[in-house]
């Protein structure tokens, strides 16, 4: 009850960081002085979904290894849920990104270190609910999905430092020292929906939790009606 | 790139953001309904089920 009531509050936080953010992107900062342009405005609600993404994939990692330390079922949850929203953002993310990459660098997709590292971690963790979906056994599934989640996990810093490691590709530093050269008022716009987008992140997580929850008392009342 | 051409791409972005994120919302608020739903009869069901007081 207590997380069905807390969800809202965040959703609603949220919901104003992310109106209040983009409205200052758009009426605040200014165009990008790049070839770029008037497409730099994508990256506003693209880069924060992007890092809440990766986020959620932490929160999935630090979960597995709380459930590997102490094989509490609501570890696995707040592993599986995390996952689900992990892969929902990501998928905001290559949609954004190649509707930006077409209007920056004309093509839909390059094979370049940030894009494709990211692309891995989105099939690893597609994968994670592959390995789920066919073990059977409870404890056995929990084990299985908290290993892979950490294993998985790599990939994440891999793709945070690509650009950082491989200066070389087409994507821009963002967050960090010499985080693509923002001037204050789209780092002000930035950082605004950054915290949105997080924000957004965790309702999700705990929307989804009290979801399972529920589900878990419908599965526990029909078992013990016998059907 | 014009203010014109690079519009079409940040509202194509935003709009394909808007529309999977309400997707989602509302899809979850759905399992939502469906499982208080479910609870509910279910509760029902156990204590038409569960002995009346004083019952043997």
């Amino acid at each position: 009850m207590k997380k069905l009531l807390s969800a809202p509050a965040l959703f609603a936080a949220a919901g104003v960081l992310l109106v209040v953010g983009v409205v200052l992107a758009f009426w605040y900062s200014p165009i990008d002085a790049s070839s770029m342009g008037f497409s730099q405005k994508i990256l506003y609600y693209h880069a924060p979904i992007a890092a809440a993404g990766l986020v959620a994939y932490g929160v999935a990692f630090v979960a597995a290894i709380l459930y590997l330390r102490s094989q509490d079922m609501k570890w696995d949850r707040l592993g599986y849920v995390s996952v689900r929203i992990g892969l929902l953002f990501s998928i905001l993310v290559m949609a954004t990104g190649m509707i930006w990459g077409k209007a920056a660098w004309g093509v839909w997709w390059a094979w370049e270190p940030r894009l494709t590292t990211f692309l891995l971690a989105c099939f690893l963790y597609a994968a994670y609910w592959v390995l789920r979906s066919v073990v059977d056994e409870e404890q056995r599934r929990a084990t299985y999905a908290a290993v892979f989640a950490i294993i998985a996990f790599i990939d994440v810093p891999i793709t945070f430092f690509a650009t950082r490691l491989l200066p070389e590709g087409l994507h821009p530093v963002v967050i960090g020292p010499g985080g693509g050269g923002m001037e204050g008022s789209m780092a002000v716009s930035f950082g605004i929906c950054m915290l949105g987008m997080l924000m957004l992140m965790a309702a999700l997580i705990r929307r989804d939790l009290a979801i399972e929850d529920l589900k878990d008392r419908v599965t526990d009342l029909k078992t013990s009606l016998g059907g | 790139m014009t203010v014109a051409e690079g519009a079409k791409y940040v509202a194509a972005a935003y709009a394909a953001i808007m529309a999977v994120l309400i997707i989602y919302y509302f899809m979850s608020s759905r399992r939502v309904t469906l499982l208080r739903r479910d609870l509910e009869l279910l509760e029902s069901e156990a204590k038409r089920q569960a002995p009346a007081p004083g019952a043997e």
